[in-house]
């Protein structure tokens, strides 16, 4: 096995203003540890107060939806894996993508739903999400995923960027992609 | 009254909840994103209903929560709606929400909450709630 090749990696990250970057099962305390370090960074850039909540929050939402998602689907360790970066624009904005693999068709429906939303304003948003917060819960998703998308595109100055990556295997790489 | 009071410290991803019967307050104070938040607010919410079938006195929400995952504020919404059914039958029911005014995020949360419920609810800016 080829040794990793760390000054690539580096330069990787150097070149695309990566602040953070994660590959593995996210456990519970890990989201929390790096949400923190991620703070701690945002707070050390003078990120504004209510700005670097809006990231910290998409953060959050990104991941613990794949945590659900990785349990409720009985994913073992590399299924549940998540990839997640977190860089810097050029223009004070941040960016935060997260992946994980998800059913073929789960993520043809995740495909829809961000499509769905893409076209929506501010206020075309806030009804679907207080839409979506009135509506019946599904027993099966007590984490509220699909009200964690909208609140994600909510907080995205522009529409969400995702896309596919086929495995072969019936499943896909999903990624997702919030500028904020 | 025979309702219990509530004491759960706060943690990194939770907050610190008091419930005192005899005052007739619930304070919520800190970030809320635990994973499953109704394993977190189920017994909050219960508190809530118990209280407002024991009697007949006021309750006031102290709220000093700052972010709040999707699945906190369907918890802290549920809440709401216990105190919005509570004001239709004339119960004395409000709510005051504190916020850094530091963080604008935190108000603007606060007064959508608001725009769906009619009871009192002042959200009010805290000098003092710095960090």
């Amino acid at each position: 096995m080829q040794s990793a090749d760390l000054h690539e990696l580096r330069e990787f990250c150097t070149e695309r203003r990566i602040m953070l970057c994660f590959n593995g099962p996210m456990s519970r305390s890990l989201i929390e540890e790096i949400g923190n370090a991620l703070r701690n960074h945002l707070e050390a850039d003078r990120v504004q107060p209510g700005a670097a909540m809006d990231v910290f929050a998409v953060y959050i939402e990104l991941t613990q939806n794949i945590r659900h998602y990785a349990a409720r689907m009985n994913y073992g360790e590399e299924e549940a894996s998540a990839t997640v970066v977190i860089a810097r624009h050029g223009d004070g904005r941040h960016e935060v993508s997260a992946g994980n693999v998800v059913e073929a068709a789960d993520a043809e429906a995740l495909m829809h739903r961000i499509a769905d939303l893409a076209p929506l304003d501010r206020a075309a948003l806030k009804a679907r999400y207080k839409e979506q917060l009135r509506a019946p819960r599904d027993p099966d998703s007590p984490s509220g995923a699909g009200l964690g998308l909208i609140d994600v595109a909510r907080k995205s100055s522009g529409p969400l960027q995702a896309s596919l990556h086929q495995r072969g295997d019936g499943r896909a790489f999903f990624s997702l992609t919030a500028l904020i | 009254m025979q309702v219990t009071d509530l004491s759960i410290a706060g943690t990194q991803s939770t907050p610190e909840i008091r419930a005192d019967a005899a005052a007739g307050v619930l304070s919520l104070a800190g970030d809320s994103y635990p994973e499953n938040a109704f394993e977190l607010f189920g017994p909050v919410i219960d508190w809530v209903e118990r209280y407002l079938a024991a009697g007949d006195a006021p309750l006031r929400l102290d709220l000093r929560l700052l972010y709040l995952n999707t699945s906190s504020i369907r918890a802290v919404m549920d809440i709401f709606d216990l105190l919005e059914e509570a004001f239709t039958h004339q119960r004395k029911v409000s709510v005051d929400w504190f916020y850094d005014h530091r963080n604008e995020r935190v108000r603007e949360l606060a007064e959508e909450f608001a725009e769906d419920c009619t009871f009192p609810f002042r959200i009010l800016p805290d000098e003092e709630a710095a960090g």
